[in-house]
């Protein structure tokens, strides 16, 4: 651990009504690392970036940002530190243009408001090609686009802004395999270039081979944290079942399970 | 078979690229155009004179200059049928005043766009803050102000012939060469309209509030205050509207800006912004109101009773409609070349 936090989320409790979706959850993203949200749906993993991105407020708990401490973040002080998120219904206004999608919310303007359009659309360029996408015209409306790019555009806004922590909530439902691939790889390339992703997916064979740390939800908890070295895709795939069915992760991996050890001594650990 | 359509795929690209972006401004031109030309066929004298044009650019800014910014409104995805009787309360606020200080004082043009400003803001909170449907809301206000003018007036106009060629009336509605200074305020308002729209941070956000309300808020845009400044400007521009309306008739009438309602939607509607919101030109709701204007004045001129008026308005309203919705089938279907042809070209 001895690279720096980006995120740190402590003993984050959310409540809708009478159902509790987070129980007590600790979370931490580091520097320039890729981590795995996986859990069955209605674990809590979306409820979680959300609050991290600031769409819903925790009821108890703290978000620590680049060692800011917030009780709660809004979209825009989101972005102003430098998160990013991309959504599974994708947050894009498909009758407009790529450079437009790229800028949404955040354009570059001059004092009075008006857009610096020539600028925007340079560095759009600039940020699709970075992820590879060289022949995407920037004028092209979003909607001529297929699902793969369409994420691409999004996953570009983090190079635009230079965020550090991109959330990637189920980019990869509803893609085909070709597709998928696709944003396996902008995920690779985002890692390249030195930023940290959250990656969420249901599908451990998504999520695997891009990840370097998996948590995973259960309930509103995190039951275990592993490190991609110390597991096969089948590995994460048996804990996943056992957890779905059981609650808990089998024996013989508990010893790799970091969430033994981690948090030790800190106060606001929630009993896992 | 896939070198044929990539063939096609690229001339069409190359020709749309320049043009995409303006396609519904060209049908729309295209449109005025034909008309013009069907006109001219039936009745040569009246499309060749000089007057008829004046003519029409006198009464087209009370249909247009509403419309601009109901244009705004729609694209992003609300309706505001209120503003008929705004352009009255708006009028009614200025003619009192200047009843009051005995002289056509800019003071009560100003007051009637703070009474436009204050009934716009009024159906901003109440959609916004109270979650009242655009539809339903604005038709209670429609009611609520028209109620007013007529409880104020008690129904009764109220002359205002003697400010005639004061500098408020010229400013607003005189004459210069002939063309009438209200439509020169359309162009004007036109113009600064398109220029928020395209090329300022606002008209981007009224784009994505109308296209993905949702994906805006999550991207921070506080879709509240978008709102309720357009329904802000729509209300002091329909109030403009009212006072200059109010003004070339020299005569204040309660029932100021009832014919006008529908007419405004329509010019929207027929310049090609769809209530399905997210699309819509400023370029497009000028020359649709110039459109209704031209069939008003094409059908006196052409001989028959004033009755077929409306007739051609909904002929033309149905026709632009099934040519939009054919436009966006057609679309549809390009889209879905073009996508293949970028998935080709991104592989290799």
């Amino acid at each position: 651990m001895n690279r720096g936090y980006i995120v740190e989320m402590r003993n984050i409790v959310k409540r809708f009504g009478s159902v509790v979706a987070l129980r007590g959850v600790d979370f931490y993203v580091q520097e320039n690392e890729v981590v795995g949200l996986v859990g069955d749906n209605g674990a809590g993993k979306s409820t979680l970036v959300k609050i991290l991105f600031g769409i819903y407020a925790p009821d108890e708990g703290e978000i620590i940002v680049k060692g800011i401490k917030f009780r709660k973040l809004n979209p825009k002080l989101a972005y102003e530190l430098g998160i990013v998120l991309v959504h599974q219904e994708r947050i894009l206004c498909e009758n407009h243009t790529i450079w437009r999608n790229v800028f949404m919310g955040r354009e570059l303007t001059n004092r009075l408001g008006f857009l610096k359009i020539s600028e925007m659309k340079k560095i759009a360029y600039e940020c699709l090609s970075q992820l590879g996408l060289t022949r995407m015209q920037v004028d092209t409306p979003v909607k001529y686009l297929s699902g793969g790019y369409m994420q691409g555009v999004q996953i570009s806004r983090a190079l635009t802004f230079d965020a550090d922590l991109v959330i990637l909530d189920e980019p990869t439902t509803a893609l085909s395999l070709v597709e998928t691939q696709r944003v396996l790889e902008y995920v690779n390339k985002l890692k390249d270039r030195g930023k940290s992703s959250i990656f969420i997916s249901h599908n451990i064979y998504h999520v695997y081979p891009v990840a370097d740390r998996f948590v995973i939800l259960d309930r509103g908890r995190v039951v275990a944290e592993f490190y991609k070295k110390d597991l096969t895709p089948e590995d994460l795939a048996e804990i996943m079942i056992s957890i779905a069915r059981t609650g808990s992760v089998p024996e013989k991996y508990q010893k790799l399970n970091l969430r033994l050890t981690y948090g030790k001594g800190s106060s606001s650990r929630s009993t896992l | 078979m896939v070198n044929m359509y990539r063939n096609i795929g690229n001339t069409v690209t190359r020709v749309t690229k320049a043009l995409s972006g303006y396609k519904l401004q060209i049908i729309i031109t295209a449109i005025f155009l034909s008309l013009w030309f069907i006109f001219y066929i039936i009745n040569p004298p009246a499309i060749t004179n000089i007057f008829t044009y004046y003519s029409i650019a006198s009464v087209a800014p009370f249909t247009i200059i509403p419309a601009l910014s109901l244009t705004l409104i729609i694209i992003a995805r609300e309706i505001d049928l209120s503003f008929s009787s705004i352009m009255a309360l708006g009028a009614l606020v200025t003619a009192l005043t200047w009843k009051a200080l005995g002289e056509a004082s800019p003071l009560g043009v100003l007051l009637g766009l703070l009474a436009g400003l204050g009934a716009g803001l009024l159906n901003g909170v109440l959609i916004c803050k109270l979650g009242i449907p655009s539809l339903i809301a604005t038709i209670g206000t429609m009611f609520l102000w028209r109620g007013v003018v007529l409880v104020v007036t008690q129904g009764f106009s109220i002359p205002l012939g003697e400010y005639r060629g004061s500098p408020v009336f010229n400013v607003l509605v005189g004459r210069i060469y002939g063309i009438p200074a209200h439509f020169l305020w359309a162009i004007g308002l036109a113009i600064v309209f398109w220029v928020i729209l395209n090329r300022h941070k606002f008209g981007a956000y009224i784009y994505y509030v109308g296209d993905n309300r949702i994906g805006a808020q999550m991207v921070g845009i506080n879709v509240h205050r978008v709102l309720i400044s357009l329904y802000a400007i729509h209300g002091v521009i329909a109030a403009f509207a009212g006072i200059v309306d109010t003004l070339e008739m020299a005569t204040f009438w309660p029932t100021l800006g009832d014919i006008y309602m529908l007419k405004s939607v329509a010019a929207v509607v027929v310049g090609g912004t769809p209530v399905t919101g997210g699309v819509g030109t400023i370029y497009g709701t000028f020359i649709g109101g110039l459109i209704l204007e031209f069939i008003e004045m094409g059908v006196l001129t052409s001989g028959v009773t004033g009755f077929w008026i409306r007739l051609v308005h909904g002929v033309v309203i149905i026709i632009a409609l099934a040519a939009q919705g054919m436009l966006r089938r057609i679309e549809l279907a390009r889209a879905r070349i073009i996508k293949m042809l970028i998935e080709e070209s991104e592989e290799k």
